[in-house]
């Protein structure tokens, strides 16, 4: 018990005493002692009277203080309650730093609770997206963000993938999204205008396209007139291997402008249409027979479905062919070259596999790189073009496929080409007549 | 009707039941909306696998707007819903006709633009079908923010908009005669820049009609055929 409180108790008991003993003088020890608690309890009755009514009027001034417990009682309150009014003070300052820093992020961040519903939105959210501060507080964000790929990021519990939407609020925009796990059951949804990045690049394809395209008129003339050239009876001899060379340097380069032109009519087209089901069976068979070359390794196929493949023929025939020619170009003679094709539930694969040279492991992930050449001392005439592998990589892109890659040095590559089930159809039972 | 009142029932579950309701008929507003833009991209491009792609995946809408019917005739059926919730049931049935008839207005739109690549294509690549597209996919995404949103002012503004619809549609068409009349040979192309505009005029009257239902479930009132174009002229209730 504090002083206070014991001074308190002391002084009700002295009073009590004194009571008694007055009653005791006049012969009434029970009434002077009962009219002592009552004096007591009047007493204290008011004291909590008049602090109820400065707290209810917040008004302490008038409270009279100086009667022993009560100003106790006063002084630790007003105490308490002025600390928490500068405590409370001092977060809102530090809520008002956090909530400016977030506004001051170009990013957009929302944070969404289980159901995806809106928790707190950042300015920059509300100016890319759209978003309203207090009136989209609770609605779930896919009722504002209709784009379907936000749902799909949304249901992803991966977390890994983002997506580019076209921007709710300015066309022609666009914004990248990303949503990423926050806190217990919550997420964050990002949010960056990248409407420059996909103007650059669509600004390098069309660059790629329109040069390729432009080059190949005046390169016509010139392997024209080389071709007309080396036929010529009249022409000296010591030109004719120049003029070989020329042509044949000539031809090379229409190839790449080709391939060049194909690889961006590629990319800046969308998903293939699955109208038509490919035979890859033989497709597969077709292509073999072209490639068959005593002076190669043996090609060998193996196909293990009948299923087919919805897609566009010329494309897969194209990518079939790239691998197929890199797998003859880095074999030698003596090893061998296994084609296969396979389905099962989970989707189908083109597997080309080589007993060649083989890549390193650090160089795999740079093959579908453009003019990407592993051995950098190979002639370029040799050589492939080095668009062959991206070109596979993205006609597979379009058919919803990845290729996936497996070297050993010395030994060998594999090319897998996986295509989801989507894809496949399962061929008709073939019949034998 | 404030969004807040959706979310107050006595039942958990009948509030997630409505709430994705609500979400997913503006999941299929998103679905619809992203047709729409790609139609206009494919017709003003001329990318006719585009478009193609765009009239082939107008069964993805179907499906769900078959989907969203059943859900509505199942929360009829054992909520007994009254009321607001009453109004968003019968407004969201209606409202996924709408949407399903502009996703068959896109899938039109798709397939015109695949036959138009196909096509001598004019300089200025269908311009005047691109602006009339901005502006009828801009009323569709303020007819479902104002959905998501239970907005009555958005809704109103749409529904204004729609006259500025009618004029554009209008002097495309006008634009339209005026070639056919000059050389009979553009009359086929043409034919078919009217038919891509009457579509896009038509899926702005479905963005209205869209309002009308947002503002009934809000307000309670049939605003339909009546003119009003002010939220002061809608009585309270």
């Amino acid at each position: 018990m504090t002083t206070t409180g014991r001074k308190f108790a002391i002084g009700i008991m002295l009073l009590l005493a004194a009571g008694g003993a007055i009653g005791w003088f006049y012969d009434r020890p029970l009434t002077g002692l009962l009219l002592a608690a009552l004096l007591t309890l009047i007493w204290q009755v008011r004291q909590l009277l008049t602090f109820e009514r400065a707290l209810r009027t917040d008004n302490f001034n008038d409270f009279r203080s100086g009667e022993g417990i009560w100003e106790q009682i006063y002084s630790r309150f007003r105490f308490e309650r002025d600390r928490a009014v500068r405590r409370k003070a001092s977060y809102r300052s530090l809520l008002k730093e956090i909530r400016k820093s977030t506004n001051a992020m170009p990013d957009g961040a929302v944070i969404l609770d289980g159901n995806n519903e809106i928790i707190v939105s950042n300015r920059a959210a509300r100016t890319l997206a759209g978003l309203k501060r207090r009136k989209d507080r609770g609605q779930r964000i896919e009722n504002i963000l209709r784009d379907p790929e936000i749902g799909r990021l949304l249901n992803d519990t991966d977390f890994g993938s983002s997506a580019e939407i076209p921007s709710p609020l300015i066309d022609g925009n666009w914004l990248n999204c990303r949503v990423v796990p926050y806190g217990a059951d919550q997420k964050l949804l990002l949010m960056r205008d990248v409407t420059e990045r996909t103007k650059l690049s669509k600004m390098r394809r069309d660059f790629v396209a329109n040069a390729s395209h432009e080059l190949r008129s005046p390169l016509t003339v010139i392997s024209g007139y080389l071709d007309a050239l080396s036929e010529d009876d009249e022409m000296p001899a010591a030109w004719g291997k120049p003029v070989e060379q020329m042509r044949s340097q000539a031809a090379r380069m229409k190839h790449i402008l080709g391939e060049m032109l194909e690889l961006s009519r590629l990319e800046s087209s969308g998903s293939a249409t699955t109208e038509e089901a490919i035979d890859v069976a033989s497709l597969l068979e077709r292509i073999r027979r072209d490639f068959q070359n005593p002076d190669a390794a043996p090609i060998l196929l193996r196909n293990e479905s009948r299923a087919g493949l919805l897609g566009v023929r010329a494309e897969i025939e194209s990518a079939v062919v790239n691998l197929l020619s890199n797998a003859i170009r880095h074999t030698p003679q003596d090893g061998s070259i296994t084609v296969s094709w396979r389905s099962g539930p989970e989707g189908a694969e083109l597997i080309v596999e080589d007993t060649g040279e083989g890549v390193e492991a650090d160089q795999i992930h740079r093959l579908t790189e453009r003019f990407f050449r592993v051995d950098r001392g190979r002639s370029r005439t040799e050589g492939g073009v080095g668009l062959g592998l991206a070109i596979v990589k993205h006609v597979l892109a379009r058919h919803d496929a990845d290729l996936g890659v497996s070297s050993e040095p010395g030994s060998g590559s594999i090319f897998a080409c996986r295509f989801p089930p989507q894809r496949v159809v399962v061929a008709p039972p073939v019949v034998l007549s | 009707m404030e969004a807040s009142d959706l979310n107050d029932h006595i039942s958990r579950r009948f509030n997630k039941d409505i709430e994705d309701l609500r979400s997913s008929v503006l999941a299929m507003g998103g679905l619809v909306e992203s047709q729409l833009s790609q139609a206009i991209v494919a017709m003003v491009r001329g990318d006719s696998e585009l478009g193609l792609q765009v009239a082939r995946d107008d069964y993805k809408v179907n499906n769900l707007e078959v989907g969203i019917d059943e859900e509505c005739g199942r929360i009829l059926a054992t909520r007994s819903p009254a009321a607001g919730d009453l109004r968003l049931i019968v407004a969201i049935i209606k409202t996924i006709t709408d949407l399903e008839r502009i996703g068959d207005e896109a899938e039109k739109i798709g397939f015109l633009a695949s036959k138009l690549a196909a096509m001598d294509r004019p300089a200025d690549s269908y311009r005047e079908l691109k602006t009339l597209g901005t502006h009828v996919s801009h009323m569709l995404r303020d007819a479902m923010n104002a959905f998501a949103r239970l907005d009555v002012e958005e809704a109103l503004e749409v529904v204004r908009e729609d006259e500025h619809v009618d004029e554009e549609y209008d002097a495309i068409q006008r634009q339209c005669i005026t070639f056919m009349m000059e050389d009979p040979r553009t009359i086929k192309r043409v034919m078919n820049v009217t038919w891509a505009a009457r579509s896009l005029e038509r899926i702005g009257d479905h963005a209205k009609n869209i309002c009308e239902y947002v503002i009934y479930m809000v307000k309670g009132k049939d605003v339909r055929h009546t003119g009003i174009s002010d939220s002061s002229e809608i009585p309270d209730n």
